[in-house]
């Protein structure tokens, strides 16, 4: 080749380069990842990321330590959802690209789609990866093989439970899902770890479609106990490609749509039976709507709480003439028993009971003034049905109380409402019943249950397995409790008046009205 | 189907109804992110009788336009061979009246309505960290303090991220972590309605009072915001106070002093 040919040569060979490049970018969209701006990505970085990733990228902003999982350190370079191949070192661009956009449910990353450009979400990902060398003279790696996706059939999920099995994948994740762990987890830095509940889809951090599961199953989640099952070196063996799809369709099978908040809804409809079921598991309350509130961790008073292992509460009421009782039930990954050696291995920091409490109104009083929610206040007393679990030497206990504010509380007379309680832990889920009589004779220290009226109330819950004591528990705001009355015949009656009136009533016009014509 | 002809002011008025009902919080929705507010069901009333009215007048204005409206009612109400029509007409009405008053007498399970004062006057007078301020005429002293503007603001946001993130969230929008599980939610400070449209002073008493510093109008006993003075520090306040406009990019409102 002469030089002029070399000359053409390469011209015509970095105009194609160019063509491909702009092709690839055209197609797939994602070629932005090669132009994201490190300098501008810097200066997001500092005004919206640091806080809790650090200035270095190394987890430890001021927010770090009050954060359960803690913010990814990006000086370490491992991430933990990644769609690259199984051997790919290295998460792919688009990963982190998808992670800062949407978030990661149930966790305090917030999607920031809505606050920043695509982008500035590129520019972010370009400097997010400076913080390491890991990414180095290397190639973004291609998405992981999707191929021989199985469709979810009964006996698809059948061959799944049987390699959730075989994967032991209940060893963490629990016979049902409820993430009742046999073993106690931690991330690769030692910090606090809960598995995660596999029926309560809306806690998955990246991404609830099949595909999205198929990723996690593969390449597991680096820096967590999760394996991965394409590889073959962990203790839970490998899983073959057909295997990790009917695993897929298992856990999407899992997905309990009522384990999640009832929407809009903050009224415990009470429904009235002949008799009070006879315990928590009594076939009555499968008759009866549950109501799912959110709980939150105790943030406001002294101990503030910020790392909670509970997130709801279901709730169902049932009333006689006399005597009223809630089922409460909640997904609690441990039963914690104090003094009990196996309970012991699970927990974090000191072993203490599961509990949970039922607040309320001494006055209810509608619409107007109520009690503060975290424990009442000065003028407005609480009533409190309080449970605790068992410990190794005592039996499950419950306590009537009254409470006007943080740490003032009194004892109450628990005998003379008739107050029992009745429990159950059943793979992962916590049950408890809790049974009084609608009126109580101490009118200024205790709630009176009146049918028809709306009733303030309030939950609290503690998981003795995750440092939860005292004041450090989780809580709801105030709700609305109505024991709902028999409907009235009113209901009927007056819309057939109300019928006979205009039916009757335009024969009686047409009448007048055309005898009047008639005349005229 | 000259029968039919009523139809039409019928039709126009229901397409005005529903443009009140549900076209008016849907523009609201559009120009204004959040919640807006739903018009309340007696002026909504109030306004669809007018239109009524209106729709009704304007069809009837000519005696043309009177008998092609009015003529159908009298013709199946007074002509003796609209036996059928007029049974028709006189079960329709009756279903339609019993609806009505059904829904007045069915039982609802709907809560009860807390109305609620989201930014109420505040006290002449706040105590806090065992002083008494004058909320009226207190002023921001970190404000003017130019040189460590820089340094204030970012201790200010540690102060944000160490205590009011886990509710008011990374993006300031109100939705931090918990933000689901304390009614009424969380202040969104990026939010025209909020720090914009607040004075610092204001911003320093809610902060420093919490929750149940607040007058009985604006429900103390609902607000999870805690009493900060009994954990943060006056210049801690004024920080995080000078943080929060300086990240939402707002002004804080300036009272003009009496003359």
């Amino acid at each position: 080749m002469t030089v002029m040919e070399i000359k053409s040569f390469s011209s015509s060979f970095v105009k194609g380069v160019v063509l491909a490049v702009a092709t690839v970018a055209l197609v797939g969209g994602s070629a932005f990842s090669a132009a994201g701006n490190v300098e501008n990505g810097a200066k997001v970085y500092m005004k919206k990321c640091w806080w809790c990733h650090g200035e270095e990228g190394e987890a430890d902003g001021p927010a770090a330590e009050f954060m359960m999982p803690p913010p990814r350190d990006f000086s370490a370079g491992v991430y933990k959802y990644k769609t690259s191949p199984p051997d790919a070192e290295i998460p792919r661009d688009e990963d982190l690209f998808v992670m800062i956009s949407n978030g990661m449910p149930g966790t305090s990353m917030p999607s920031w789609k809505e606050v920043l450009s695509e982008q500035e979400r590129w520019d972010l990902v370009a400097y997010i990866k400076t913080f390491t060398d890991m990414f180095e003279d290397m190639d973004n790696p291609p998405a992981l093989s999707l191929a021989g996706k199985i469709p979810s059939t009964p006996d698809s999920i059948t061959k799944g439970a049987k390699a959730y099995e075989a994967g032991k994948c209940f060893e963490c994740h629990g016979e049902r899902g409820k993430g009742n762990t046999q073993k106690k987890l931690k991330e690769g830095s030692g910090a606090k770890l809960w598995p995660r509940n596999l029926t309560k889809q809306w806690t998955f951090r990246a991404g609830t479609t099949p595909e999205n599961l198929f990723a996690r199953v593969t390449n597991g989640i680096p820096n967590t106990p999760m394996p991965a099952f394409a590889a073959e070196t962990t203790a839970n063996g490998k899983l073959s490609v057909e295997d990790r799809w009917h695993v897929v369709n298992y856990v999407m099978s899992l997905a309990d749509p009522t384990n999640q908040v009832s929407q809009g809804q903050i009224v415990i409809k009470g429904v009235q039976r002949p008799a009070i079921p006879a315990d928590e598991k009594d076939a009555v309350w499968d008759g009866v709507e549950a109501t799912t509130f959110r709980l939150a961790p105790q943030i406001i008073q002294k101990e503030r709480f910020f790392t909670p292992a509970n997130d709801l509460i279901s709730v169902k009421a049932v009333f006689t003439d006399k005597d009223i009782a809630f089922l409460l039930q909640w997904d609690d990954r441990t039963q914690s028993i104090p003094g009990e050696e196996k309970s012991g291995t699970l927990a974090w920091g000191p072993l203490g009971h599961d509990a949970v409490a039922i607040q309320t109104p001494v006055t209810p009083s509608g619409s107007s003034e109520k009690p503060y929610f975290g424990h009442g206040d000065g003028k407005n007393p609480v009533s409190m049905l309080y449970w605790k679990s068992q410990s190794a030497t005592d039996p499950a206990g419950s306590m009537l109380m009254t409470a006007t504010g943080n740490h003032k509380r009194e004892m109450g007379d628990a005998e003379s409402i008739g107050f029992t309680t009745s429990s159950s832990y059943e793979f992962g889920t916590w049950k408890v019943m809790m049974k009084r009589s609608l009126v109580s004779p101490n009118t200024e220290k205790d709630t009176q249950f009146v049918v028809g009226k709306y009733i303030p109330v309030a939950f609290a819950n503690w998981d003795g397995s995750n440092g939860e004591a005292g004041s450090k528990h989780t809580m709801t705001t105030w709700y609305w409790l109505l024991l709902k009355p028999a409907p009235s015949n009113d209901v009927v009656v007056i819309p057939a008046m109300i019928f006979a009136l205009l039916f009757f009533g335009q024969y009686a016009f047409s009448r007048f009205a055309g005898d009047k014509k008639n005349k005229a | 189907m000259k029968i039919l002809r009523p139809l039409i002011p019928l039709t126009v008025i229901l397409i005005l109804y529903f443009a009140l009902k549900e076209g008016v919080p849907y523009l609201g929705s559009q120009l204004h992110e959040g919640t807006w507010p739903v018009i309340p069901t007696s002026v909504m009333k109030m306004y669809v009788f007018f239109i009524a009215v209106g729709v009704l007048l304007i069809f009837t204005f000519t005696d043309d336009g009177f008998k092609a409206n009015i003529g159908p009612f009298a013709e199946i109400y007074l002509n003796p061979d609209r036996k059928i029509i007029r049974f028709v007409s006189a079960v329709l009405v009756g279903c339609f009246g019993a609806w009505v008053s059904y829904q007045y007498v069915k039982p609802t399970f709907d809560a009860p309505v807390e109305l609620r004062s989201i930014h109420p006057a505040p006290p002449s007078n706040a105590k806090m960290w065992g002083k008494t301020y004058s909320i009226g005429t207190l002023k921001n002293p970190l404000r003017e303090d130019k040189e460590n503007f820089a340094a204030n603001v970012k201790a200010g946001g540690e102060v944000y991220y160490k205590n009011c993130f886990y509710c008011h969230g990374d993006r300031m929008l109100g939705k931090g972590p918990f933000w689901d599980g304390f009614t009424p939610v969380p202040a969104n400070f990026v939010d025209i309605g909020t720090i914009a449209q607040l004075s610092e002073s204001f911003v320093f008493w809610r902060i420093g009072t919490g929750g149940p510093g607040l007058p009985s109008e604006a429900t103390p006993w609902l607000s999870a915001m805690p009493v900060w003075h009994e954990f943060l520090s006056e210049e801690e306040v004024w920080k995080v106070i000078l943080f929060l406009y300086d990240y939402t990019g707002h002004s804080p409102r300036v009272i003009e002093p009496h003359h």
